[in-house]
C-alpha cells in the first residue's frame, strides 16, 4: 500500500500548509476523483468545476482532517460526492431522464459493469463478496445510486418501477450488505 | 423522528452516503451529523465501505486549467481567495486603494470638526471603493464603544439609487465565513446605524464591509443577492 501511504505523507504536508504537497496530492488522485464526479453530474465541464470546488475545499479544511478517521482518499470522496449531488439537485444543472438513460447506457457500453470493475479491484474483495451475495435488483439500484447520485423517484423511472419497489430494494440491499460486511469484520 | 437507535442510525447513514437522501431529509441528517458523533462513525463506516466502488471507476485526467484555478484560489499571496471574498475587488485593489484612502481619511475623518467627539484616536474605518478603486463610502467607527455602538457612515459626491432597491451593508468576517448584515444605508452625506455590542467586537477583527444592491427592504435570503458595488478593508487610524 504504498500509494496510499505516500498520499497519508502528503495530507501531513498540506496541513503545515505546504502547497507542492497538496499540487502532488492533487496529480495522484485528480483522476479518480474526476471519475467519480463525471458519473454524478454526467457532463465533464461541469464535473471540472465540481472537482475546482472540491479541491479549494479539502485545502481550506485539511487541518480538520485529523480529527475525520478516515482514510484521506475516503475522505476526499465524500467531498467531491457532497458536492456533485448537491450540484445536480440545483434545478438548473438537472438532466432530462432521457439523456441520462442514454448515458448510462454509454457508460455500459463497453466498459465493465461495477461488479466486473470492482474485482479487478483486486484488494477490495470484501465488498464485492457481498454485493454479490444481493439480489441483482438490489445491487443494480445500489450502484445506480452510488455511481450516479439518482434519487429514489430518478431510480423508479429508470428502472420502471414503482417508488416503494425501488425504496425497499436499497433498503434491504443496504441491510444485507451490512449484515455480510460486519460479519466479515470490515 | 427519534434516532436512538443504532440500525436505523446505520441505515439512514448508509442512505445518505449511498446520496439517496434528498431535500430536508438531507438537511436535517447533516444538521444531526454535527451534534452526533456515533451518527458520524456511521456515516464514517459507510463511505468506507463503500469506497471501492469508487476507486474501481476508470480515471479521467481534468484538464490543465483546472488546477490553475485551484492554485489561484488557495494561494496565500491573495489571502481570503476562497469563497464569497473572492469574488470582491477590494483584495485586486488593496494597493491602488492605499493612496486613495489616505486622501480620503483626511477629506472626511480628520477634518470633520463636527464629528471629533465620535472619532477617539484609535478608531476603524473603511474606506468602501468600486472596482477601479475609487471610493465611494466610508465606514468609521470606535472600537472601545460599551453602550449603544455607532457606525458612522458617509456618501461621498451625489449618489443615486435606483427606485426599488435598497443598499446593504455587509461585514465581511474573512476565511469561509458568510458575510453579515448591517443594515441599509441611504444616499445621505452622513448617517449612523446602531448595532449590537457583539457585532462592534467581530467588525473590528473583520476582513472589511461591502455594499450590495438589494430589493427595497433589504436582501431577503440573510446574504448578499445584488450586485456588490463597493467594498474595503478594515483599517485602524
Amino acid at each position: 500500500m504504498s500509494v496510499s501511504d505516500n498520499i497519508d505523507d502528503l495530507m501531513a504536508r498540506c496541513v503545515l500548509h505546504d502547497q507542492r504537497a497538496f499540487q502532488e496530492l492533487y496529480r495522484r488522485t485528480s483522476g479518480r476523483l474526476l471519475a467519480v464526479a463525471m458519473r454524478i453530474v454526467r457532463r465533464r465541464d461541469w464535473a471540472e468545476d465540481v472537482l475546482q470546488e472540491s479541491f479549494v475545499n479539502i485545502w481550506n479544511h485539511v487541518p480538520e482532517y485529523r480529527r475525520v478517521k478516515s482514510a484521506p482518499m475516503t475522505w476526499m470522496t465524500a467531498i467531491v460526492r457532497n458536492r456533485a449531488l448537491d450540484w445536480v439537485r440545483r434545478p438548473k444543472h438537472e438532466t432530462s431522464s432521457d439523456d441520462l438513460d442514454e448515458m448510462i447506457a454509454n457508460w455500459a457500453d463497453g466498459a465493465a459493469g461495477p461488479h466486473e470493475r470492482l474485482q479487478m479491484a483486486g484488494d477490495r474483495v470484501q465488498l464485492d463478496e457481498c454485493l454479490g451475495q444481493l439480489s441483482g435488483q438490489q445491487r443494480q439500484s445500489i450502484a445506480l445510486a452510488y455511481y450516479h447520485g439518482l434519487s429514489h423517484s430518478e431510480l423508479a423511472s429508470h428502472m420502471d418501477q414503482p417508488l416503494g419497489t425501488i425504496k425497499t430494494w436499497i433498503r434491504r440491499g443496504l441491510e444485507k450488505l451490512r449484515g455480510c460486511l460486519e460479519s466479515a469484520g470490515a | 423522528m427519534r434516532l436512538n437507535n443504532r440500525h436505523a442510525k446505520s441505515m439512514l447513514a448508509a442512505e445518505y452516503v449511498l446520496g439517496t437522501l434528498h431535500g430536508k431529509a438531507r438537511d436535517r441528517l447533516e444538521l444531526w451529523l454535527r451534534t452526533d458523533p456515533a451518527l458520524r462513525l456511521e456515516v464514517n463506516a459507510w463511505q468506507e465501505h463503500l469506497m471501492p466502488l469508487a476507486t474501481s471507476l476508470p480515471e479521467h485526467v481534468p484538464h490543465e486549467r483546472v488546477w490553475r484555478s485551484i492554485e489561484a484560489r488557495i494561494n496565500p499571496a491573495a489571502p481570503a481567495s476562497s469563497g464569497w471574498l473572492a469574488s470582491l475587488a477590494f483584495w485586486r485593489w488593496s494597493s491602488a486603494l492605499s493612496a486613495a484612502a489616505a486622501a480620503v481619511l483626511f477629506g472626511f475623518i480628520a477634518l470633520s470638526p463636527k464629528d471629533q467627539t465620535f472619532m477617539p484616536a484609535n478608531g476603524m474605518v473603511v474606506v468602501m471603493a468600486d472596482d477601479k478603486a475609487d471610493p465611494h463610502v466610508t465606514v468609521a467607527w470606535s472600537p472601545d464603544s460599551r453602550a449603544k455602538p455607532k457606525l458612522r457612515v458617509r456618501v461621498m459626491g451625489h449618489a443615486e439609487m435606483a427606485p426599488g432597491t435598497a443598499w446593504e451593508l455587509w461585514m465581511l468576517p474573512g476565511g469561509d465565513e458568510p458575510p453579515k448584515s448591517c443594515g441599509l444605508i441611504t444616499t445621505h452625506d452622513t448617517q449612523y446605524i446602531e448595532i449590537p455590542v457583539d457585532m462592534l467586537r467581530r467588525l473590528t477583527n473583520a476582513a472589511g464591509m461591502a455594499m450590495s444592491v438589494e430589493p427595497a427592504g433589504g436582501s431577503p435570503t440573510g446574504a448578499p443577492t445584488g450586485p456588490v458595488l463597493y467594498s474595503g478593508k478594515a483599517v485602524s487610524i
